[in-house]
């Protein structure tokens, strides 16, 4: 017992040494998930984020500022979130925070921030409430780098009604998540004004279930000839195998931006033919370089693509805004970042509205084929 | 004193007053628990919905809350609490995950799985430590009561108890309800601190962690209770920046305190002048009883 | 009348994989009297155990299964001698015990987090998982038929174990009273470790089938906590029902689904496990415990 208190002794020092501050540094705050359900995606984050401020150290910092990236965990938890979040801020004194990647946790710490001053870019938070609060005004410190749900959910709705002329469609969807609950919202009334026909709408709860088939078996029967699969990768990737088994043979796979790379180790086969809505492509030749230097740094495939590249240029991003700013104060980044124009990122060239969104992105389109996600088609809903 | 240190303030004082909840039930009454983040939930949700939805000050509603923890306490204790031992702690398992799961699915009141965000931050540290000094009060009264020797009775022996004439399933359904207040209050006013909550928070890792507090600082000890929910509160938030082992520190904590001391830090002292005497070596320590609750 | 024979066959292969762990939990309980929340834990370096000696050694899957229900077996023991036994020794209160399983259980979770990391591995495809039709009638996987194949087959070796051997005699010796049965000469250690031997072990085998059905991860133990209910359903200390149980579980859960509504499943889960203990507390098979009530 008495080395057990030794050993958290040590352990609190060693702690709190790395607290101390060093001067002159800018200190930039990064939510991710590192642990839990979506610690992949969170740790590939984490790794792009680290990377970026690696890249812009490495050449001065900026205005001969250093760049220090503060990195906390939330589990995939709003209460952690929380807690994470008013540390950066109160104890960590960041000038602006990064992340998270989910809407769900962006809505939950945007009362925190915004009350604080200091802004957060999610990064693949797509909800509309990301930005905006309940009475459609916006948030003035929160923004996102990736595009919103309403625009994501028109997308999946036109592509499968529109291009693939499927009109016959099922839903899956995560009850437990704001991000499947409102891209399914925004899916069904796009997908009825391009003639579809949703025949089942079915639910389930994220982090808790992993067997799908009862809600499959029901999808089956009412004849679906697409089922949307609003989620995040290990759900689709286990209800994809779970139809497969099932004997769903004809049915068309159509998923939203939480494809990663890793669902292929667990749905294998059945991934095959499946289409995937997203931000970015990985042949994207802008982003050859960023694949490169990831795996030399880190001995290991991006393979939470979108996140990482969406991570990598949300810190780009902020960068720019930090350069622009002048006095890098978190409400002159909040300026900076809120007046972006034309700003040439990795991915894209970014713009924001009025409503801290970024304007007029393309939709990528990935099909599954030959044990990779491979560009398909670009598009943009008439 | 900065905004986070005072956080931490508030925190350690909720979790403070949780902590006597569990304590009065399972360190006095000899009940153990698994379940106790349900009474959390119905708190913070009463709090939250009330405040929300019903503009109701958040004093009333925090009182509610307790209330109707308390009540739902009683109606759950009167069928559940004839088992004993470890089926009962089993029973609170099934009794806390039918809760969560009954406002996980109630989406039109609680928003279900979602969880309701921007609620208005009310706890501030003075209504806080004024809530836990008056709780606290009232808790050592309370096991210095009549109430409180009959709840010892029952946890030290309750076939005994009976012939004494202690009705001690009555008993037992009282401390459950007084218990579940207490936490219910801690609920409500954790619902004020974090300003937003959602099911998965209470689930049955919280509830452990309710549980195994109590036991760590010391089974019948309120001091103790308070103690080890500091520590542990402690312990966890400065572990932040090491995140991925804090669990895995908790866990051994939890491990270690049963393997060397089960009956946690305190035992059954109070921190007092005659635990200082004791620790000293002038008194004789009070014959021990390893009979624990049973 | 299709879909609702789809349903009973999910349920029914649900249920095997239920089964496997919930006896587990029964055997433990038969013994000491306590419900060992570390259970999951062992199921998870099952899997862990099967993960890496197929991929990082390039071992069969035989060789891998086999590898990982001795490595997890061996685990359990160790937790038991490590964490349980000086708690044993020291005090018959079985709750310290139960709490002590609930820090194992977050101890060997977070080391996999810790070792492991959280990303969510899949077994490479070494139980085939095609379709198989049923006569027209449903269509379950060859992986389902294959699961409750093993179910089978080491729930009857269990049988054979407890019927057929002298430790088995011992084992159930000790069930009826652990203390009687050490006075006639049992070798108490050793027979706990071998129960909590052969427990690592089937849960194991539960481990690697569920890491192959979904995915394998740190928190793959919680899905545990359902053969828990189901073993209180059939009676604590149990094994016919434990096995009865977690059929009963997995049926309710896909009728439910199925049927009503897939939110409601768990709740159902949970509510069987209140209303069986207020309206019999020994479950369906369990001994008498007029003693606990």
């Amino acid at each position: 017992m008495k080395k057990f208190v030794l050993f958290l002794a040590a352990l609190l020092v060693v702690t709190l040494s790395g607290m101390a501050i060093a001067a002159d540094t800018i200190k930039v705050g990064y939510l991710a998930a590192l642990t839990g359900d979506w610690a992949a995606y969170g740790q590939t984050e984490r790794n792009t984020a680290m990377l970026a401020v690696d890249e812009i150290n490495a050449k001065g910092g900026i205005n001969g500022r250093k760049i220090e990236l503060v990195v906390y965990d939330f589990r995939g938890r709003q209460e952690d979130a929380v807690n994470a979040v008013r540390r950066m801020i109160e104890e960590d004194k960041v000038a602006a925070i990064v992340g998270a990647n989910a809407s769900g946790i962006n809505i939950a710490t945007a009362a925190l921030v915004n009350k604080a001053g200091v802004s957060q870019i999610g990064t693949v938070s797509t909800n509309p409430a990301v930005t905006v609060d309940r009475n459609g005004k916006v948030r003035p410190y929160s923004f996102r780098v990736c595009f919103t749900d309403p625009y994501q959910g028109k997308l999946i709705a036109y592509f499968a009604a529109h291009e693939l002329k499927l009109t016959k469609g099922a839903i899956l969807y995560d009850i437990a998540s704001d991000y499947s609950q409102g891209l399914r919202e925004f899916f069904m009334k796009s997908y009825a004004e391009y003639g579809g026909k949703v025949v089942a709408d079915e639910a389930f709860k994220g982090g808790q279930d992993v067997d799908f088939r009862a809600q499959l078996t029901k999808i089956r029967d009412a004849g679906a000839d697409v089922l949307v699969l609003p989620n995040m990768g290990k759900e689709m990737a286990l209800i994809m195998k779970q139809a497969r088994e099932l004997g769903m043979k004809e049915i068309t796979f159509i998923g939203g931006d939480g494809y990663a790379e890793f669902m292929w180790e667990i749905a294998g086969e059945a991934m095959e033919g499946s289409y995937w809505i997203n931000h970015v492509a990985p042949e994207d030749p802008a982003m050859a370089k960023f694949f490169a230097d990831y795996k030399t740094k880190y001995n290991d495939e991006c393979k939470e693509f979108v996140n990482g590249i969406l991570g990598y240029d949300a810190m780009y991003w902020l960068f720019d805004a930090i350069a622009r700013a002048g006095d890098p104060t978190p409400a002159n980044i909040a300026k900076a970042l809120a007046t972006t124009e034309n700003l040439q990122v990795h991915h894209a060239v970014l713009t924001m509205d009025e409503f801290h969104n970024p304007k007029d992105k393309d939709g990528v389109v990935l099909i599954a084929k030959d044990g990779r996600g491979q560009f398909f088609t670009k598009i943009k809903p008439e | 004193m900065s905004n986070y240190t005072e956080g931490i303030l508030i925190l350690l004082m909720i979790n403070g007053i949780a902590a006597m909840g569990v304590s009065l039930l399972t360190g006095f009454t000899g009940i153990f628990t698994l379940g106790h983040a349900a009474y959390l939930a119905i708190g913070s949700y009463t709090t939250a919905i009330l405040t929300l939805d019903y503009g109701l000050h958040w004093l009333p509603a925090v009182l509610l809350g307790g209330t109707l923890a308390m009540i739902i306490g009683y109606l759950v204790g009167l069928p559940t609490l004839k088992l004993m031992g470890d089926y009962y702690a089993i029973a609170s398992i099934g009794l806390a995950e039918s809760i969560r799961l009954i406002i996980e699915n109630w989406q039109s009141v609680t928003n279900g799985a979602r969880g309701i965000p921007g609620i208005d931050t009310f706890t501030t540290l003075p209504t806080t430590a004024l809530f836990f000094v008056v709780m606290a009060y009232g808790a050592f009264c309370l096991i210095n009561s009549r109430i409180g020797r009959a709840f010892k009775a029952c946890r030290d022996d309750h076939v005994a108890a009976s012939l004494l004439g202690f009705n001690t399933p009555r008993y037992r359904v009282l401390s459950l309800s007084i218990s579940a207040f207490y936490v219910g209050i801690a609920g409500g006013l954790y619902a004020g601190f974090i300003s937003f909550i959602q099911p998965v928070m209470f689930d049955m890792l919280k509830s452990t962690e309710m549980t195994s507090v109590v036991v760590f600082g010391g089974l019948g000890s309120m001091s103790g209770a308070l103690l080890g929910t500091t520590i542990i509160t402690l312990v966890t938030e400065l572990f932040r920046p090491i995140s991925q082992y804090r669990m895995l520190i908790y866990g051994l904590v939890l491990v270690l305190v049963m393997v060397f001391r089960p009956e946690g830090l305190l035992g059954r002292h109070e921190v007092g002048p005659a635990l200082f005497r004791q620790l000293i070596g002038r008194h004789p320590a009070p014959q021990r009883e390893e009979r624990g609750p049973h | 009348m299709g879909t609702f024979i789809q349903q009973i066959i999910n349920g029914l292969s649900l249920g095997s994989v239920y089964a496997l762990i919930a006896v587990g939990y029964s055997l433990v309980y038969s013994i000491l009297l306590f419900s060992n929340f570390a259970h999951g834990g062992f199921l998870v370096i099952g899997g862990y155990i099967c993960y890496y000696t197929l991929n990082l050694m390039g071992a069969n899957i035989w060789l891998a299964g086999f590898a990982a229900l001795i490595g997890a077996g061996f685990c359990a023991v160790l937790t038991e001698r490590l964490a349980y036994k000086p708690i044993r020794e020291r005090t018959s209160v079985t709750l310290y015990l139960l709490i002590a399983s609930m820090g194992m259980s977050i101890v060997i979770e977070n080391l996999f987090v810790i070792i492991a990391g959280g990303r969510f591995r899949a077994l490479p495809p070494v139980i085939p998982t095609a379709p198989v039709d049923l006569f027209g009638l449903a269509t379950t996987s060859a992986f389902d038929l294959l699961s409750l194949a093993a179910a089978v087959v080491f729930l009857g070796g269990l049988q054979l174990f407890l019927t057929r051997t002298k430790w088995g005699l011992a084992i159930r010796a000790a069930a009826y009273d652990l203390r009687v049965a050490g006075l006639m000469g049992v070798n108490v250690g050793r027979l706990i470790s071998i129960v909590f031997f052969v427990a690592g072990l089937l849960a194991a085998v539960g481990g690697i089938f569920l890491s192959v059905r979904y995915t394998l991860y740190p928190q793959l133990g919680a899905i545990t906590i359902k053969a828990f209910v189901a073993a209180v359903i059939g009676g604590l200390g149990s094994l016919p029902g434990a096995v009865v149980g977690s059929l009963i579980l997995g049926l309710a859960e896909m009728l439910t689904a199925g049927f009503l509504s897939s939110q409601l499943r768990d709740l159902v889960v949970f509510s069987l496990l209140v209303i069986t203990l207020i309206v019999r507390p020994s479950g369906l098979f369990g001994k008498d415990i007029k003693e606990k009530v």
